[in-house]
């Protein structure tokens, strides 16, 4: 979706964090907005995630408004 | 990938490959100049070929970085065709090599050695032929997981997300035992000449021991058997159950295949008959992984989509165990065997250079040299 202009923001866990950071770098994405989420979230229950989503959904689409750039791979 | 580095000598290059994290934390052949203009030799190709880019770090796949990985394994240039046609395999897109490379899941490239190359370079297919003490099939498949590391870059909890890896992760190699099986070699079955040398190569987990004794005087022994390798396809602890996809392999005994093949069974017939037996009931899918459950589920889950997903092959030694070895069944293509075919006519002799590697194919067994 970044590739292709489109704002886009990836959300990555504490544990892939550095993981996520090799696969922007080998992608030529360096610079792709990454939101970084405790781990786990999966299997938390709903209310957690629920909760979770709430907090960072304001984050998120400032950082999308703000990242509307396309990234040259 | 192929940058020059120096060092005081070998002892100090290694403690730098080490610190580098370019070993899979075993010593390592040092990849001087000579030891890899004498592998890109064998190769029989321009070692500025480059054969793709590989996954999940995009490093290019050249012949000169294959030969540098190939001699820190210690493979001999013989082996080195072999080499460059599993990472020919592994790097077709079906392969989902990068994804594979960065899942948690415990999944590693297996490769089955078919036709003449198997006797040439010695790699075994008997007894204790996925373990160690075999210096073909430690050192390929050394040489293919060290190419994984230093051109695909993948490195533990940085881009090899492996929860915890398996064994096959350092070496995972072996040769099909084509004069035991009862059936076809596995590489005609998927179009090749019996006298071709290719490379199959599918992602598995560790092999799972299935234990099944024949009894010639009961008639169902050969369901026995099928029933017994269908459960373990089917294991409840399975991506491959849960997922209901990826190809996964069987390793028929000698004596297990020769029960089978007694009873009338070709491939194709053990194939479809596993189809048939690795299975699973919703209900007890649901209570395990309920999240993996479909709204339209009911009845009897299959593990194997169709009979075409197991790879059936006979190796190791006669006894009581066979060997089911399920698969990440993730990624875009959800596991999929690829091949090629190892190419052993390219290399050609230059006179007062250095002899025709590929002219001593039962050669000595001796390291990479000077």
């Amino acid at each position: 979706m970044a590739l292709r202009g489109k704002p886009t923001v990836a959300l990555v866990t504490t544990q892939f964090w550095e993981q996520g950071n090799f696969v922007a770098e080998a992608r030529g994405m360096p610079t792709l907005p990454r939101h970084q989420l405790p781990h786990p979230v999966a299997g938390t229950g709903h209310g957690s995630m629920a909760e979770l989503a709430r907090e960072i959904a304001p984050q998120l689409i400032a950082t999308l408004r703000q990242e509307s750039t396309p990234i040259a791979a | 990938m192929t940058e020059l580095l120096e060092a005081e000598n070998e002892a100090a290059a290694l403690e730098f490959l080490h610190a580098e994290r370019c070993t899979d934390g075993l010593p390592v052949i040092i990849p001087t100049v000579p030891r890899v203009d004498r592998m890109v030799l064998a190769s029989g190709v321009d070692g500025d070929l480059s054969l793709g880019s590989m996954g999940p770090g995009g490093g290019a796949a050249t012949i000169r970085a294959i030969a540098v990985n190939t001699v820190m394994a210690g493979c001999r240039p013989d082996d080195m065709p072999i080499v460059v046609a599993a990472i020919t395999a592994m790097l077709q897109p079906e392969f989902d090599l990068g994804e594979m490379q960065g899942t948690t899941h415990s999944t590693a490239p297996l490769m089955i050695v078919n036709g003449p190359m198997r006797d040439a370079c010695g790699v075994a297919s008997g007894f204790g032929a996925l373990g160690p003490g075999h210096r073909a099939n430690a050192s390929i498949g050394r040489a293919v997981r060290l190419c994984m590391i230093n051109i695909g870059m993948a490195r533990p909890g940085e881009s090899d997300m492996a929860l915890l890896g398996h064994g096959g992760k350092f070496t995972y190699c072996l040769a099909e035992d084509e004069e035991s099986s009862p059936w076809e070699p596995l590489h005609t079955t998927f179009g090749y000449d019996a006298e071709e040398s290719v490379v199959t190569i599918i992602g598995a987990e560790p092999p799972h021991s299935v234990v099944f004794q024949n009894d010639a005087d009961d008639a169902t022994s050969p369901a026995r058997l099928l029933k017994s390798l269908g459960a373990t396809l089917a294991n409840l602890g399975s991506n491959n159950a849960h997922f209901r996809c990826g190809m996964q392999t069987v390793i028929l005994n000698p004596e297990h295949a020769t029960v089978l093949a007694d009873a009338g069974m070709s491939r194709a017939d053990v194939q479809a008959k596993l189809l048939e037996y690795s299975v699973n009931p919703h209900d007890r899918l649901a209570e395990l992984n309920p999240i993996f459950v479909r709204p339209d589920d009911d009845g009897d889950i299959r593990a194997v989509r169709q009979a075409e997903d197991v790879v059936v092959l006979v190796a190791g030694g006669s006894g009581l165990y066979s060997h089911v070895l399920p698969s990440w069944a993730a990624g875009m293509h959800r596991n999929v065997a690829v091949h090629a075919r190892i190419e052993t006519d390219l290399a050609c002799e230059i006179p007062g250079l250095t002899p025709n590697p590929l002219s001593s194919l039962s050669a000595s067994g001796q390291g990479p040299s000077e």
